[in-house]
């Protein structure tokens, strides 16, 4: 029989969008669920925490009393990510998760994560954002398609179409 | 009527209604897969075959029907032909404005693609079929996936870089933004061989 070991990691990225949990929940659902509790991978749910010091900079030149309070509010951000993926876990009977935080731009941090364990297959939401968003914005799951060091799935949430 | 039998054997103590939401929810899933003759989406079948092979493949032990693979591939031209695999197919046909010969060639280097393909598929105990669409690689495969309502669709990348990307188009990145479902890029596996290959394991 397989040990824990030898079961392909899968990484799901998660940030506060609406998106993210509908692709946690997606991959739970279809991966993860029906198969308790012989799970097929090992799960590791990763929240990047931006840095506080780019978020403010973005925002456009602000003074460094901001900081503290900017980084608190992410700090409280990235903790209500990880109950509700924690809780979806729960809700879906899904033990033996790990749950990791980092700081700093999600897309380096997820590529990092997917080495360090040596994943096999990398989950992402996407916002769907079209060309001009994307090209201001960025796009991680863009990013993360061709360079993480294994394969990717992108998991859109259906928008209604009216 | 509830003759689920849990697969490993263990007698769960679950109440019948979690029983009867995850036999609901362990319906397999469908897959598509983008092939073309590059090494890569061959590649790309078969890390999905084996990776998916849990989420995909029917459990005789438990009576689960397996779910649906299909492989679709796409030529860049005006015909369109349908052939569900197993025999007794019946193919549609539309004008061809073709000339003969380029018609059989492409015939037989689709007919090669997909004895490879199913080549990869068998023994996996999962519904296997075969599309082939004519027109523009990217269009036509989002279009499918509309059409057939499947779970995932799966591609190969060819790795390219970014201008590389900008010059001869990306039919990966084109359907990961317009794609309808979700969608699974796989990537070739690194030269270098660190690479994440399932029998090798760095122990901890």
């Amino acid at each position: 029989m397989a040990t824990g070991e030898e079961k392909p990691v899968m990484v799901v990225g998660v940030d506060e969008s609406e998106q993210s949990t509908y692709a946690l929940e997606w991959t739970l659902d279809r991966f993860f669920a029906p198969y308790a509790p012989n799970f097929p991978f090992k799960l590791i749910i990763v929240h990047a925490k931006p840095n506080a010091v780019s978020a403010v900079g973005l925002a456009g030149p602000g003074t460094a009393e901001v900081v503290p309070y900017v980084d608190a509010d992410l700090k409280h951000t990235a903790v209500k990510v990880i109950e509700k993926a924690k809780a979806l876990c729960l809700s879906k009977s899904v033990h033996g998760a790990m749950m990791e935080v980092f700081e700093g731009d999600a897309r380096n941090i997820l590529c990092e994560v997917v080495d360090k364990h040596h994943a096999s297959l990398l989950v992402v939401g996407s916002h769907g954002y079209g060309a001009i968003k994307r090209a201001v914005l960025g796009s991680v799951s863009d990013y993360c398609a061709h360079h993480a060091h294994c394969s990717v799935m992108i998991v859109k949430k259906p928008k209604i179409k009216v | 009527m509830e003759t689920y039998v849990d697969a490993i054997g263990v007698d769960t103590e679950a109440t019948t209604t979690t029983e009867t939401t995850a036999k609901q929810n362990k319906k397999k899933l469908k897959v598509m897969v983008a092939m073309d003759e590059s090494k890569n989406s061959f590649y790309a079948l078969e890390w999905a075959v084996e990776h998916l092979r849990d989420v995909i493949s029917a459990e005789p032990e438990t009576d689960q029907a397996g779910g649906l693979l299909t492989l679709v591939h796409v030529h860049p031209t005006y015909l369109q032909y349908i052939y569900p695999s197993g025999g007794t197919a019946s193919a549609m046909y539309a004008i061809d404005s073709v000339p003969e010969s380029m018609k059989k060639a492409r015939e037989e280097s689709t007919t090669k693609l997909f004895t490879r393909s199913l080549e990869i598929c068998r023994g996996k105990l999962v519904k296997t079929e075969t599309m082939i669409l004519e027109g523009d690689p990217k269009e036509m495969i989002c279009q499918a996936v509309e059409q057939t309502h499947v779970d995932l669709l799966v591609v190969g990348s060819r790795g390219l870089g970014m201008i590389k990307r900008a010059f001869l188009g990306s039919v990966s990145d084109y359907c990961a933004q317009h794609a309808k479902c979700p969608i699974l890029i796989v990537r070739p596996p690194r030269e270098t061989s660190t690479s994440s290959s399932t029998k090798e394991h760095k122990s901890k």
